[in-house]
């Protein structure tokens, strides 16, 4: 480690104040310091992903792009195919959605280094309504060749996982949260190792495996289920693509089935992810929980979440219906 | 080189009626292509490729190098011409136009020597170049990036969003070559949905714009030699040209924006442009 970045770096955790969007934001400052090819390129984001302390320090590595999702894509290719490393701060919806033929071609297909920090995913910004939900992301960016797709549940493994971007060799995708608190989930001393799930809880009645949001509400589900003399695996999958194959193949072998927990529609995430892997390996039986085939009402995320059994409570529910 | 004004014009020249040839060559082994708009990018391609740009064969990685990026990527196969006639790529490859698992499709691949990037879908290429010219500012290099539209991709809405972020930092290092061939796949450009006044329209973005004639080699020459226009503003060359330039049967008509092409097509289009 570069003693010299530990100023910045010391105190991240209070300025990441539970949010996995500035996590990001603070982990690009360390970045820059160990690497002088990190640039960072904003949609009209400089809040949301918290990057007002990289610019102030990193002037010369700094592109507003404004707001301008398909020329931020685009361009952070071309500054990728220079030898420099961009990071691209967005929301999740727009840079997704609006710019996902720049994801496919410009980053995908030409295989580009670009990580994209994509915050404001799922109901995270539940009051700005449907246009600012992001409930398929997950669905889209998983689908793309030589695409890394990573959702971290908390601030730890969200600075963790953007500092071991580094070491991939293609483009990326990271699923950030909006301006909801997220508990922190992971043990003190847990390390990020891309690809591999950790687990939060053993148990081997079921498993619940949960990414981003929805693995708090799993830890609490298990701890439920514990009260009531079920033991609940959890764990949190906090790499969508490469998955964790040995991990779900050994909970489904251990157990009597397998809940997933996203806060994405049913259709093509999380959920979508593990029973693919399931039904040619191993078939087993399995419960889903997560976003309905509706776009969701506008409101605090907590409420909407439950609105649409994203809760510990459903997962709860998920497990006993397994069993039952 | 001591090469006189009037030698570099021949060969240029010579270079591009040669591109000519083996786009129609390609097309011949593809079976179909994008006759019109590689034609009408002939002359630019090889002013660009056998004069402007700082490009090594050899070491196509150079970091060093001058970028282009055809973002008109149907134009493919006079970009494959020019990259075989420079020697980045094989000139046996011409003839792997469309075949099974060539590196010579119908769009530029990122994996051929020489090719910047994977364009094709239209209203990509000027962002990506816009990226280009930015890496060589951060990281303090002297090369030039280039990047040739279609007037029809102009459509692509994503393309003023590079264009005004390009003016905004003041990208001298950029220049964005328009192929005015004034014709889409499907009419002529002015009927599907305009796109004049186009310099006005590249002057409001604040770019600097010079209109040439793009199979006028001396103004093509002294239009690349030219840039930046302005010390403060990334540079626009609007190329007037003639899609399907230089076989009579596939000029001026978006019949031959692309069509099959068999030997009997292919003898009658190298009729007239000559042997070499």
């Amino acid at each position: 480690m570069n003693t010299a970045v530990a100023p910045a770096a010391s105190d991240w955790r209070k300025r990441a104040a539970n949010q996995t969007r500035l996590a990001f934001g603070q982990a690009l400052l360390e970045l820059a310091a160990r690497d002088p090819k990190t640039v960072v390129v904003s949609a009209d984001t400089q809040d949301l992903l918290g990057i007002r302390g990289y610019i102030e320090r990193y002037r010369d590595r700094f592109i507003e792009m404004g707001i301008a999702e398909q020329n931020a894509i685009g361009a952070a290719s071309g500054m990728a195919t220079t030898g420099l490393h961009p990071f691209v701060c967005a929301y999740a919806p727009f840079i997704t959605a609006r710019s996902m033929e720049q994801v496919r071609n410009d980053v995908a297909y030409a295989n580009q280094r670009v990580v994209i920090g994509a915050a404001a995913s799922g109901i995270s910004l539940g009051v700005a309504g449907g246009t600012h939900h992001a409930l398929e992301d997950l669905a889209l960016m998983r689908s793309f060749p030589h695409m890394t797709v990573i959702v971290p549940a908390d601030v730890d493994e969200a600075y963790q996982a953007t500092l071991a971007t580094r070491d991939i060799d293609g483009p990326v995708y990271m699923r950030l949260g909006g301006r909801v608190e997220e508990p922190p989930v992971s043990p003190a001393d847990s390390v990020f190792k891309l690809g591999k799930a950790p687990q939060l809880r053993s148990g081997n009645d079921v498993a619940v495996i949960a990414c981003g949001a929805m693995v708090e509400p799993a830890v609490r589900a298990s701890d439920t289920l514990r009260a009531q003399g079920i033991s609940a695996r959890v764990i949190n999958m906090h790499t969508i693509k490469p998955l964790d194959r040995d991990a779900i193949l050994a909970a489904a072998a251990e157990t009597h089935g397998i809940v997933t927990a996203e806060e994405h529609h049913l259709t093509g995430g999380l959920g979508g992810a593990v029973a693919e892997l399931l039904a040619v390996e191993r078939p087993t039986r399995m419960r889903m929980v997560g976003m309905p085939d509706t776009f969701a009402v506008v409101g605090p995320t907590l409420k909407v979440r439950a609105k649409y059994g994203m809760t510990a409570e459903a997962i709860v529910e998920a497990c006993r219906s397994l069993l039952g | 080189m001591n090469e006189s004004r009037e030698v570099l014009l021949k060969r240029l020249d010579a270079a591009a009626r040669q591109v000519r040839r083996d786009v129609w060559r390609a097309l011949k082994a593809g079976g179909s292509g994008h006759a019109g708009g590689s034609s009408s990018a002939a002359d630019i391609l090889a002013a660009l490729y056998f004069h402007r740009l700082r490009v090594r064969p050899a070491e196509p990685d150079w970091s060093e190098r001058d970028r282009f990026v055809l973002s008109k990527g149907h134009a493919n196969a006079a970009l494959g011409a020019v990259l075989a006639q420079a020697g980045f790529i094989e000139d046996a490859v011409l003839d792997r136009f469309y075949g099974y698992e060539s590196p010579f499709g119908m769009h530029p691949d990122i994996k051929v020597a020489g090719v910047e990037m994977c364009t094709g879908a239209l209203g990509h290429g000027l962002a990506v170049a816009m990226g280009m010219a930015l890496g060589a500012r951060i990281q303090k290099q002297a090369f030039h990036t280039f990047v040739m539209l279609g007037d029809g991709e102009l459509h692509e809405g994503s393309n003023w969003e590079a264009a005004m972020g390009a003016a905004h930092y003041r990208l001298t290092n950029l220049t964005a070559i328009v192929d005015a061939n004034k014709i889409s796949q499907s009419g002529r450009v002015a009927d599907i949905i305009g796109v004049e006044p186009l310099a006005d329209k590249w002057r409001a973005f604040g770019w600097e714009v010079r209109e040439i004639d793009g199979h006028n080699m001396g103004e093509v020459v002294d239009a690349l030699d030219g840039v930046p226009f302005n010390a403060e503003r990334p540079s626009a060359i609007i190329a007037h040209t003639v899609k399907g330039k230089g076989v009579s049967f596939a000029e001026d008509t978006y019949v031959w924006h692309s069509n099959n092409v068999d030997e009997e097509i292919y003898a009658r289009a190298i009729a007239e442009l000559g042997m070499p």
